[in-house]
């Protein structure tokens, strides 16, 4: 599966109105009800939370990529945020967030589309540790361009 | 120098492959060749091969779960946790450079 496809454009919101990393989860969370990847916001965000316990998610850069397996989820994809501001939240350099990736992904199934689906999650994450896509992050001013970056 | 390697992170969704990413770069950058598995949750990716592993001069396990080691009996094996080479890659490497050239 192309990485293209996996990028929904409709769960993308590069101007949340977050200022905590609660509220950013809550936030990119209802935007996944709305199109139909979760049945349920609160069990998804205690899902995500769950896996926050067992390490941190704030990978360097100002990115966090928060994610677990949840049984809420209904459909295998990648919500994006971006906050205005710096957000707090566990990194491994200290520094606080402004970029989320939240990764909706439901447990086992013997299905060749969830492995395709799976791998074109694992080829985003991929991308995330680029030092180029990184860099260019940053500096995006529409969806489009996000997903551009993220699959060129 | 040839670098191998294994990524396995808890969930096996993200740090696992970004990690990889980072390693590799890193490697890449400093000159050398490198080649680094994934274990995720849909199984193991770009897998190393018996003569991959053979001719490496050094093998990283980069891992918060455990991975399976008995088929780098022998070798030079560097285990370090995820956050380690998340935190600073190239200082990962430099430091492998080092030790290997003692």
């Amino acid at each position: 599966m192309e990485l293209k496809e996996l990028l929904d454009e409709d769960i993308i919101e590069l101007n949340l109105k977050a200022t905590t990393k609660d509220e950013v989860l809550h936030e990119l969370s209802k935007l996944l009800l709305a199109h139909g990847y979760i049945d349920d916001v609160e069990g998804f965000v205690a899902d995500i939370y769950a896996r926050e316990a067992e390490g941190i998610t704030g990978m360097g850069d100002h990115i966090a990529i928060p994610h677990g397996i949840s049984p809420h989820a209904k459909k295998i994809g990648i919500a994006i945020g971006r906050t205005s501001s710096m957000v707090e939240w566990e990194s491994y350099d200290d520094e606080p967030v402004n970029l989320i990736f939240l990764f909706c992904v439901y447990g086992d199934e013997n299905s060749g589309t969830y492995t395709t689906k799976l791998q074109a999650e694992a080829e985003l994450a991929r991308r995330l540790g680029s030092a180029g896509v990184i860099d260019q992050l940053q500096h995006v001013k529409s969806k489009g361009e996000l997903v551009d970056v993220l699959t060129k | 120098m040839k670098i191998v390697g294994v990524t396995a992170c808890t969930a096996g969704i993200a740090h696992t492959y970004i990690v990889a990413q980072k390693i590799q770069e890193a490697a890449e950058a400093a000159g050398h060749q490198c080649k680094i598995e994934t274990q995720g949750t849909i199984g193991a990716e770009n897998v190393l091969t018996e003569d991959e592993i053979r001719d490496a001069n050094v093998v990283i396990i980069c891992h918060d779960i455990a991975v399976d080691k008995s088929r780098f009996k022998g070798k030079r094996v560097v285990d370090i946790p995820i956050k380690v080479a998340m935190k600073n890659p190239k200082s990962l490497i430099a430091t492998i450079e080092k030790k290997l050239n003692e």
